[in-house]
C-alpha cells in the first residue's frame, strides 16, 4: 500500500481514538488497528509489538488504579496511612485507567503500520519534494541502527574477554564509549558515501512512482469519510463522550460513528481482495 | 594499480580523485589537482560525482537504501536524472557489475561479494568515466573477492578507467596499465611488468610438541534471531596448535568463534574450554578501542590479566613503536588492524582466537603476525583463525576446518589453498 494511503488511515485513526472518551469507538479503533496490522505482516512480526503494547496498556491502566481513589463503587480500601498506596480502591478508577490503556494502546497500533508494513524508503518517498533531502538523510540514518546494536554486541562481547566486568554505571563507559565512536565514524562514512555519489548537488528526482492505485484512492476516500463523520458526530452529539466518575455508567452509542468506525477496517477489505 | 604499505597515503591519494579530499575532509592542500577536466581543488565532491565513481572499502557502511534498486539509483537522483531514465541506468549499471539478478532484492540479504558489487553498480550508474576502488576486496571471501575484481576488469573492457588500490596485486598486474606505489606520503610510478610479488610468510620451525585437549565443542547447534547457524558442529583444539576456519561469507566462521570463546551461548549441545584468558580479535576490530593511545589499549589488557609483560614487547613485534602514542583511531586501516591485535594477543594467552587477522594489513605486518602467532603457539597457546588469507593459513595451520551452511568438514592442508 502507498505510504499517503497509510498515512491517511492512520491519521483517520488518530485522530478517533484521541477525539472522545467513548470507550466503544476507542475499542474499535482498537480492532481496526490490529486486524490491519494481522492482514498486512505475519503474525511473527507483529507478536512482539502486541506484547509491548498489552504490557503499557496493562501498565497504564494499573497506575490509574492504584493512583486515583476516585468513584462511588468502592472494591476494597488500604489503610489511608500507607503512602500513595492507602485509600479507596474503585471500579470507576479501574475502568477508566483499562480505557487509558486501550486508548495508549490503539495509538501505538495506529502508528505502527508505517515500521511494520512499509520499508523506510517508502515512508520517506511520500514526503513532499521539499523534505525530500531530510527524507533520505533519516533513511540513512535508519540503516545505521542494525549497525549500532551489531556494534554493542561485538563491544561488549569483546571487553568482557579483555577482563571487563559490568560493575556499575562507570564500568558501562567502557563498553558505551566504543560504541558511541563506532556509530560516529559509521555515520561519517556513510555521509563519505553519499557525498561521493552527488548527494546534496541539486535537484533531486526519485525513482519511486508516487502515484495512488486504485485501492490506495480507496482507503484515502474511506479515511477520510470516516474522520469527517467521525467530526460531525462528535460535533452534533451523536458521539457522545463518556465519564466514569462519579458512578460507573455505560456509554452510549450511535450508528454514525460505528460506520466511521467501521471504514477504518477497508485496509484489510484491500489486502482480501488483491490475494 | 595503487599499492603501499598500511598508512602510506594510499586512501588520502584515492580520495584526491573526487575531491573527498580536502572537501569532506579537510586539512592542507598544495599543488594543484585535474581530474577528467575538471579542477578538483575547485570542485565540490558532489559534482565530481558525475564523473568519478568510488567504490569503498566496507560494504555495509555505503548503503542509503535498504532495496538493491533504489540504493543504486541513489546517485542517479541526486544528480536529477528524469524519472523514465533512471529505471534504464540501474539495470544497465547492475548489468555491467554482474548483479542484474539481484533487482527487489533486500540488501541486509546480501553476501559481503554481492553488496560490494551493488555499490559498484551504484558507482556506474552515474555513468562515470573514471571509477575509483579503495581495497574493495579486503572484507571479502575468493569468491566475492574474484566477483568484484572481475567487475572492475570489465569496466577497463568497456573502455572507462579503474584506479584500484588492493594489498593482493597478483591477481590484477596482468591487466594494469600502471602500478603507483605509495609509502609515506611519496608516490613513484613503476612498472607493472618488473613488479614481483612479496614472498609468502615462511612456516615458523615449532619449538614446541601438541600439548592436551584446550576447548571442544559437541553436537553444538548455535544461532540468533530465530535462525540456525551452526548445525550439530563436532569440534576441538589442543593446546600448541593452530586451527583455521575458512569457507565463504556468512558460514559461520564467526559464530563458531563466538561460540568457543564463551561469548554466544550454543542453542544445544555443549562447549567446554581450559582455563585461563581468551585472546579474542573480533571481525571489526575498531570496535576495540577506545583507550588515549596504543599504548594504553596494551596496557588496558595487560593490567586486567595481571601479566607483568611490558607493553612495549608486542608493539615492536607488531611495529607499533612509532606510533606507540597516538589515538588508534587516527590509524590508517591497516594500523588499527595491527593495533587491535595488539590490544587483544599480549602477556600468555591460554586460547587465542582472531577473526579475519590480516584484514586491510601489508605483507610486512602479515609477517610479523605470522611470528607472533607462532611465539603464542609454542608458550601452549591454542589457536583459531577464521581467515580467507591463503598464505597466513599455509604459514601457520595444523589443521584446516571449512565451515559452510553452518556445519564443519576438516580439510587436507594442499585442499585449502
Amino acid at each position: 500500500m502507498n505510504a499517503r494511503a497509510v498515512a491517511a488511515w492512520s491519521a483517520c485513526c488518530l485522530f478517533v481514538n484521541l477525539s472522545t472518551t467513548n470507550p466503544v469507538y476507542k475499542v474499535m479503533v482498537l480492532a481496526a488497528a490490529v486486524s490491519v496490522l494481522a492482514a498486512g505482516a505475519r503474525l511473527r512480526r507483529i507478536r512482539a509489538l502486541l506484547v509491548a503494547v498489552l504490557f503499557i496498556g496493562t501498565f497504564a491502566a494499573l497506575l490509574n488504579f492504584v493512583s486515583a481513589h476516585l468513584g462511588a463503587t468502592v472494591l476494597f480500601a488500604l489503610p489511608a496511612q500507607i503512602p500513595a498506596l492507602g485509600g479507596p480502591y474503585t471500579l470507576e478508577a479501574m475502568v477508566f485507567g483499562a480505557v487509558g490503556g486501550i486508548t495508549i494502546a490503539a495509538a501505538i497500533l495506529s502508528a505502527a503500520p508505517f515500521s511494520l508494513l512499509l520499508d523506510s524508503h517508502e515512508v520517506m518517498d511520500a514526503l513532499p519534494a521539499p523534505l525530500s533531502r531530510t527524507g533520505v538523510a533519516i533513511a540513512a540514518s535508519l540503516n545505521l541502527v542494525p549497525a549500532v546494536a551489531t556494534s554493542f554486541i561485538q563491544v561488549t562481547d569483546a571487553q568482557r574477554l579483555r577482563g571487563w566486568k559490568p560493575r556499575g554505571p562507570r564500568s558501562w563507559m567502557e563498553v558505551v564509549v566504543p560504541v558511541v565512536l563506532t556509530s560516529v565514524e559509521g555515520s561519517i562514512q556513510l555521509a563519505e558515501s553519499m557525498e561521493a555519489r552527488g548527494f546534496g548537488s541539486g535537484a533531486r528526482t526519485t525513482m519511486a512512482a508516487h502515484a495512488l492505485r486504485g485501492s490506495d484512492w480507496l482507503v484515502v476516500a474511506a479515511s477520510g469519510v470516516a474522520l469527517t463523520a467521525f467530526a460531525v458526530a462528535h460535533a452534533t452529539g451523536w458521539a457522545a463522550d463518556w465519564f466514569p466518575y462519579p458512578t460507573l455508567t455505560l456509554p452510549t452509542i450511535h450508528p454514525v460513528p460505528i460506520a466511521a468506525c467501521l471504514l477504518l477496517l477497508t485496509p484489510v477489505l484491500v489486502w482480501r481482495l488483491r490475494r | 594499480m595503487v599499492a603501499g604499505p598500511s598508512g602510506g597515503g594510499k586512501s588520502t591519494l584515492l580520495r584526491v580523485f573526487n575531491g573527498l579530499v580536502p572537501h569532506f575532509h579537510g586539512g592542507r592542500i598544495g599543488g594543484s589537482a585535474e581530474v577528467m577536466g575538471l579542477n578538483v581543488i575547485a570542485t565540490p565532491t558532489r559534482k565530481m560525482a558525475r564523473h568519478v565513481g568510488f567504490v569503498f572499502q566496507d560494504p555495509e557502511l555505503q548503503t542509503v537504501y535498504n532495496v538493491v534498486d533504489r540504493e543504486v539509483a541513489f546517485g542517479v537522483e541526486n544528480a536529477g536524472v528524469p524519472r523514465r531514465q533512471i529505471s534504464g541506468r540501474v539495470e544497465e549499471a547492475l548489468h555491467a557489475a554482474g548483479v542484474a539478478a539481484l533487482v527487489g532484492r533486500a540488501v541486509r540479504t546480501l553476501s559481503g561479494g554481492e553488496r560490494q558489487r551493488v555499490a559498484l553498480a551504484s558507482a556506474l550508474a552515474m555513468r562515470p568515466s573514471l571509477v575509483v576502488l579503495d581495497e574493495p576486496t579486503s572484507q571479502l571471501d575468493p569468491d566475492g573477492a574474484q566477483m568484484v575484481l572481475a567487475a572492475a576488469t570489465n569496466l577497463v573492457d568497456e573502455g572507462r578507467s579503474v584506479i584500484i588500490s588492493e594489498h593482493r596485486l597478483e591477481n590484477l598486474l596482468r591487466r594494469a596499465g600502471g602500478l603507483f606505489l605509495v609509502d609515506r606520503g611519496i608516490v613513484n610510478a613503476c612498472d607493472p611488468s618488473a613488479w614481483s610479488p612479496p614472498a609468502a610468510p615462511v612456516r615458523p620451525a615449532r619449538s614446541a610438541a601438541l600439548g592436551a585437549e584446550a576447548w571442544s565443542l559437541q553436537r553444538v547447534s548455535a544461532g540468533f534471531d530465530g535462525r540456525l547457524v551452526l548445525d550439530g558442529v563436532d569440534l576441538s583444539g589442543r593446546s600448541g596448535e593452530v586451527v583455521a576456519l575458512t569457507g565463504p561469507n556468512g558460514g559461520g566462521k564467526t559464530t563458531l568463534l563466538r561460540v568457543i570463546a564463551g561469548s554466544l551461548a550454543p542453542l544445544f549441545g555443549s562447549v567446554w574450554r581450559r582455563r585461563g584468558r581468551v585472546a579474542y580479535l573480533p571481525q571489526n576490530p575498531t570496535v576495540l578501542l577506545h583507550q588515549p593511545t596504543v599504548r594504553a589499549e596494551v596496557s588496558f589488557t595487560l593490567d586486567r590479566s595481571g601479566e607483568a609483560e611490558p607493553p612495549g614487547t608486542i608493539l615492536e613485534e607488531l611495529g607499533l613503536l612509532p606510533v606507540a602514542d597516538r589515538y588508534p583511531r587516527d590509524l590508517s586501516c591497516g594500523e588499527r588492524q595491527r593495533a587491535a591485535l595488539a590490544a587483544v594477543l599480549p602477556g600468555v594467552p591460554a586460547l587465542v582466537l582472531l577473526d579475519e587477522p590480516t584484514r586491510g594489513i601489508d605483507s610486512s605486518a602479515r609477517d610479523a603476525l605470522v611470528a607472533l602467532v607462532a611465539r603464542l603457539r609454542d608458550r601452549g597457546a591454542s589457536v583459531v583463525l577464521a581467515t580467507h588469507d591463503d598464505d597466513l593459513r599455509n604459514a601457520l595451520a595444523d589443521r584446516v576446518i571449512n565451515v559452510r551452511d553452518g556445519k564443519v568438514s576438516e580439510m587436507a592442508l594442499a585442499a585449502s589453498t
